[in-house]
């Protein structure tokens, strides 16, 4: 009982952080329908780009805005440099563009930052858990998931009471009446792939602090797929309890079916219980249906 | 595939003219030179290193066919390919090394060209097991399944559990006159040249001509518009089966040819990165077209050859280059499938039948 619990809460408070990635993916989607393949390799620029703030000797929650900017510059960058050009070509292009473009940045990343694990020294947070009954929670991640919360509030007041916010969500909605009233098109998607770097930038730093900085961070990342599936492509609460429910099933088969399949199932069985679930129920939880029988 | 005119002043007269393959005179003696020139001239010419390369070229255009049957000629768009490879190399070493052969195979040199058959059907149907759920997601939820395809099956399975037969650890080991074909032993570089050349015509010629087929033409309406290819009566389920049953044997021979290239085999000759390799490959050279799969390999390899030369020449002013070869690929293969997409969505092979057309239509073209 007290595994099971443990492994819950542990898996809530990570997923809070796949959740925040999560958030970003379907914002992409939802506003130009782009399925972006990259999002691992954009947790992977924010993690490393905190990490160099942190190392010149900022404070972490300065680090975290800092990247925030950078995250913003490179949303716009990306998107006018390489996306702009592929609006109305089929969808195995634009996949294939965001590959090409995770295989740039990881490829740059590798050569700038290498491959050796690095850590945030001094640490961030203090290293002894904090106990609630019987159950102890370490600070990583319970801060990790205060940090995931409070961003959330944050994107949720933009999204609901700035002026760009309700543009994003009336061209997220019905693309054509939003340019009817004005609404640029290319703005918005611009200012998603802007937040889609941002919300994946806080997700790498706060997941590198959980076991160190190097490349497998970015397959972190990838297991935002799931998270997607399982919520439904077009959903963003569906992201959100995506993502919680994808942390809570990597640390419950870690910690029950690690003696059946000796090492490794804890990154397969999110993919596995995906696979799965596509045959069953497609468009996951939320997501909007196409009714479509073949 | 788009249509390539005839020369101007030439007619059929019969209908079997018109069906057969090699429509001209020219044609005919081009292609008859070509095959020449990978059968005879080069073997005769090359270098060692070259015959290297030249296996590399073969392996991505064995691999990159299966994955063209599935893209280009069905519309399933697979980003799993490797596991299947991956199925098709392991079950041929497999057999290779603990199946109990009779001596009189082992005499003969069967072993090896049986157990690449049998590497073939297995990955075939193991590919079939994983198009199961193309019968109901479609678009972007078959990508997502064939990506746990890949990570189920290289990461977990194979690692986990196929690696430890024979209590070997981690990675398989063929010593060398164990691959033989008849009285071959295929233990140099010239040698797998020809069994590549010999499997790559092979396959080439298969699915060309199965392309022409009926079977073929059901691929190609689904691709365009699956459910009005039901409503013509194809039955979209056993045709997309059997196109991952295509795929998945075609991926089963590339595996059991790369076992004779290497010395010993691992999980990670197959990373999810060589699965997005083979549709990056596929892309340059042209969704939809077969010269698209080898001109794309023949791209794909050399630009890889030529930068390595470039590093190789800048180590003495830039000696961290070498250390960072890697990274370097990869970001320079990301780069060029992202070029390649923006400014020639079409790929290599839609500039070659430009150029083809041009010159057959001289005079006329406008």
């Amino acid at each position: 009982m007290e595994l099971f619990l443990m492994s819950l809460i542990n898996g809530i408070m990570v997923g809070g952080v796949y959740a925040l990635v999560a958030l970003g993916w379907v914002l992409i989607y939802k506003c130009s329908g782009v399925l972006n393949l990259a999002m691992g390799e954009l947790t992977l620029i924010g993690a490393y780009v905190t990490l160099t703030f942190y190392q010149a000797g900022i404070p972490f929650v300065l680090s975290i805005v800092c990247t925030l900017i950078i995250g913003i510059i490179l949303g716009i960058l990306v998107e006018r440099i390489f996306l702009d050009k592929l609006i109305g070509e089929p969808i195995l292009a634009v996949i294939m563009v965001t590959v090409g473009l995770s295989f740039f940045f990881k490829g740059l990343i590798e050569f700038i930052w290498g491959t050796n694990t690095r850590v945030y020294a001094p640490p961030i947070f203090p290293l002894e858990p904090i106990t609630i009954g019987f159950v102890k929670i370490s600070n990583v991640y319970l801060w990790s998931f205060i940090l995931a919360i409070l961003l959330f509030v944050i994107f949720a007041a933009f999204f609901k009471y700035s002026h760009w916010g309700l543009a994003m969500q009336a061209t997220a909605d019905d693309e054509t009446a939003a340019l009817s009233l004005g609404v640029s098109a290319r703005f918005v998607y611009a200012g998603a792939w802007a937040i889609a770097f941002m919300s994946a930038g806080v997700g790498g730093a706060l997941l590198g602090n959980i076991n160190g900085i190097n490349i497998s961070v970015g397959y972190l990342g990838l297991l935002v797929l799931p998270a997607v599936v399982l919520g439904g492509l077009n959903s963003i609460p569906g992201a959100i309890l995506g993502g919680i429910t994808v942390g809570v099933l990597q640390n419950l088969s870690g910690a029950y079916l690690d003696q059946y399949f000796p090492g490794g199932v804890k990154e397969v069985f999110p993919f596995a219980f995906m696979a799965v679930f596509l045959l069953f129920k497609p468009y996951g939880f939320w997501g909007w249906e196409r009714i479509e029988r073949m | 595939m788009s249509h390539v005119w005839l020369p101007c002043g030439l007619y059929h007269q019969e209908y079997t003219q018109d069906h057969g393959w090699w429509q001209t005179p020219l044609i005919k003696g081009k292609m008859i030179f070509l095959l020449a020139i990978i059968f005879i001239i080069f073997p005769l010419t090359l270098t060692g290193y070259w015959f290297g390369v030249a296996n590399m070229v073969g392996y991505t255009a064995l691999g990159a066919l299966g994955v063209q049957i599935l893209i280009g000629y069905a519309g399933l768009i697979t980003l799993g390919h490797a596991a299947f490879i991956a199925v098709g190399a392991y079950t041929s070493t497999l057999l290779i090394l603990q199946f109990p052969w009779p001596n009189f195979f082992i005499n003969w040199g069967l072993a090896y060209p049986i157990s690449i058959i049998i590497a073939g059907i297995i990955a075939g149907l193991w590919s079939v097991l994983f198009g199961l759920p193309s019968a109901k997601v479609k678009g972007f939820y078959l990508i997502l399944t064939t990506m746990a395809a890949q990570f189920i099956t290289v990461d977990f399975i194979l690692t986990q559990y196929i690696s430890q037969i024979g209590g070997r650890g981690q990675a398989f080991s063929l010593p060398p006159g164990t691959i033989k074909i008849g009285p071959w032993i295929i233990d140099s570089e010239i040698k797998t040249y020809f069994l590549m050349a010999t499997l790559l015509t092979l396959c080439v010629v298969i699915v060309a001509n199965l392309l022409r087929s009926k079977v073929g033409r059901a691929w190609i309406a689904i691709r365009d518009n699956d459910i009005a290819a039901e409503t013509l009566g194809i039955n979209i389920i056993w045709y997309k089966l059997l196109n991952f049953y295509v795929a998945g044997f075609i991926a089963g021979l590339a595996g059991a040819f790369w076992v004779s290239n290497t010395a010993a085999l691992s999980p990670e000759h197959f990373p999810w990165f060589w699965s997005l390799w083979l549709v990056g490959v596929i892309l340059i050279g042209g969704v939809g077209s077969i010269h698209g799969v080898i001109f794309g390999s023949i791209f794909m390899v050399l630009v890889m050859e030529l930068i390595q030369l470039g590093v190789i020449s800048l180590s003495d002013v830039f000696p961290e280059l070498m250390i960072k070869f890697l990274y370097i690929k990869e970001s320079v293969f990301g780069l060029i499938i992202c070029a390649f997409l923006i400014f020639q969505p079409r790929g290599l092979s839609y500039r070659w039948w430009q150029i083809k057309n041009y010159f057959n239509l001289w005079p006329f073209s406008y």
